[in-house]
């Protein structure tokens, strides 16, 4: 199915350049389209068409670092037809003044208004034309976008410092330490089972 | 939309509704600018629950994430838990065991009772009737002490693992969830014929809020909302996973018998009439369970190999999907989860403007959020 959407997309949308990528070994394959034609792509998907997808079930975005690029991954599905696919693109990371922009898709589905918020919120992508372009989870005036892979906790919000000293439990994290020098992270406890059984069961496998 | 309301237009008034108001059912803050008792125009603010719940999940081995999806939608935690199992299950290839599958199905089935239960309390509730609060609280809690008993929590239970479900269910438990499901049948009967037929509840309900199918599918609602608008949409049916293929069941969609087709009374009834089914499901499943492993072969440490999928099942508040990215280590590489509640949201601005405040109390209520699924 994917490469029928792929090959679709590609006559009715000039320069997209959309490719199928449908073997993959484990999970699920994807088509790519080039981000600066994102806008027209959505709109061949979801106008009359073979496939008729007329549900945009989330925008997921994924940062990184290392190949310098942020993928934004489109789920769509028509439950008209009962089939899904996801649509993906990548842009570049921005330099860390400017952040990567992508057109909005809010007017196609009214479900993209909240996820790209959400997408700007956490990773840092602008969508141009959305008709209320702002954090959604985050304060209005949080600084950094936290799913980003190199993201730092800003030091202090409204002159409130974030995560104090004394406020964080180091009981914890000393727990935390402790367990991963001292124990050996192969073994299994079998403490849910009784006493007994667990002996057995320690015996058979030494 | 009340007539006339056109010729009444005098100053806009803001008034905000939350972040800690009871009908708000958490910590949503709703600004709504008001034309006397009418909402002109409603503003959802979301975040005053934000646990940063998938960035915590990048720093976590794909086991230690099951406790954080728990806590995310903490009224269908069993649900939660088993769209995060099948995720990795669909990506490692493991065999699930058949009686593991049937004991998922019967804790996923209570769970989804419990969560309507909820949702029937707390829903008459916002309208001002108290006693099913406490009659829809009696049955939860049978549930949730045969819950206790299976998996040792009452909330947040850890119990269905990647591979399969951590403890076994004895026939004794089986024996009384089968009681149980007689008795929930006419429990939920009489609840239904002293709530949903009441003139006052189908006063503040039928007509209100109206969703129909193109601005619910606009939206990208999906379960009792969408199914609410009349609309037969199911993933349990269409695209069946473990052992739902072979059962028997019905998917009851909205009629507008009460008022227009996809108002609250609509989303109320297919709650309702959902309880029943799920209490179907359930008797098949006690019928059919088999003997057998309940947890298939998995590593110790799991290392889930480097690709990327999107998995959907079916919650009571509508579709959950994870989209998970691996990179072939022991951590996810990204984990993102798709809230059927935070889309929800999204719909009271489309509904809310042209209701009067109490009636748009009855929206927020119809569509059954859980905060902490909104925010994660």
């Amino acid at each position: 199915m994917l490469k029928e959407i792929a090959n679709y997309l590609n006559q009715n949308v000039q320069g997209c350049e959309a490719k199928a990528i449908d073997e993959v070994e484990v999970g699920d394959g994807h088509v790519w389209v080039k981000a600066e034609h994102i806008y027209d792509v959505c709109v061949a998907l979801a106008q009359e068409n073979p496939f008729d997808f007329n549900v945009l079930q989330v925008i997921s975005g994924v940062d990184y670092p290392e190949k310098d690029k942020i993928e934004v991954n489109y789920m769509l599905a028509s439950f008209t037809r009962n089939t899904d696919f996801i649509l993906k693109t990548d842009l570049p990371r921005g330099d860390g003044q400017t952040l990567p922009k992508i057109q909005s898709v809010c007017d196609v589905w009214i479900a993209a208004n909240f996820q790209e918020r959400e997408c700007f919120d956490m990773l840092g992508v602008e969508f141009e034309g959305h008709p209320d372009h702002r954090r959604i989870l985050c304060p209005d005036d949080w600084e950094g976008h936290p799913l980003r892979k190199d993201y730092v906790v800003q030091e202090k919000y409204r002159d409130m410092v974030v995560d104090p000293p004394e406020k964080v439990n180091s009981h914890d994290h000393f727990f935390y330490k402790e367990l991963l020098t001292k124990h050996d992270q192969k073994s299994v406890s079998h403490s849910w089972k009784d006493e007994k059984e667990s002996k057995e069961q320690t015996s058979a496998e030494s | 939309m009340i007539d006339g309301v056109e010729k009444l237009k005098s100053e806009l008034m803001t008034v905000n509704m939350g972040p800690q108001h009871p009908a708000t059912h958490g910590v949503l803050r709703v600004e709504l600018k008001t034309d006397s008792e009418v909402v002109a125009e409603a503003i959802p603010h979301l975040g005053y629950l934000h646990r940063c719940m998938e960035k915590h999940s990048e720093n976590v081995d794909y086991r230690g994430v099951i406790p954080f999806v728990d806590r995310m939608d903490y009224l269908a935690a069993m649900n939660m838990e088993l769209g995060y199992a099948m995720t990795i299950e669909k990506m490692l290839g493991t065999e699930v065991p058949k009686r593991a599958w049937y004991i998922r199905t019967i804790v996923a089935e209570l769970q989804r009772v419990a969560s309507h239960l909820m949702f029937f309390g707390t829903y008459a509730l916002d309208l001002g009737a108290f006693s099913p609060f406490l009659y829809a609280f009696q049955d939860r809690e049978k549930i949730l002490r045969l819950f206790e008993e299976i998996s040792g929590a009452r909330l947040l239970y850890n119990y269905i693992w990647i591979g399969g479900v951590w403890n076994d269910i004895n026939d004794d438990q089986l024996k009384r969830i089968s009681a149980f499901c007689d008795e929930m049948e006419e429990n939920m009967k009489k609840y239904n014929s002293l709530v949903g037929e009441s003139s006052i509840f189908i006063g503040r309900t039928a007509h209100v809020a109206v969703m129909d199918q193109k601005t619910c599918l606009q939206h990208g609602a999906t379960g009792p909302i969408l199914r609410g608008s009349g609309f037969d949409w199911d993933l349990r049916k269409k695209q069946p996973y473990g052992i739902y293929k072979d059962l028997d069941f019905d998917v009851p969609v909205g009629t507008g018998e009460k008022g227009t087709l996809g108002d609250c009374w609509d989303r109320y009834d297919v709650r309702v009439r959902e309880v029943f089914e799920s209490l179907k499901i359930l008797r098949q499943c006690l019928e059919g369970i088999e003997e057998g492993p309940i947890i298939g072969k998995v590593k110790k440490i799991l290392k889930v190999p480097a690709g990327e999928t999107y998995v959907r099942t079916e919650c009571p508040r509508g579709e959950l999907g994870y989209h998970l990215v691996s990179d072939g280590t022991d951590k996810p590489y990204r984990l993102k989860v798709k809230s059927s509640c935070f889309t929800h949201v999204s719909l009271l601005s489309a509904v809310g403007p042209g209701h009067l405040i109490a009636d748009f109390v009855a929206a927020i209520g119809s569509i059954d959020i859980v905060l902490g699924e909104v925010d994660r």
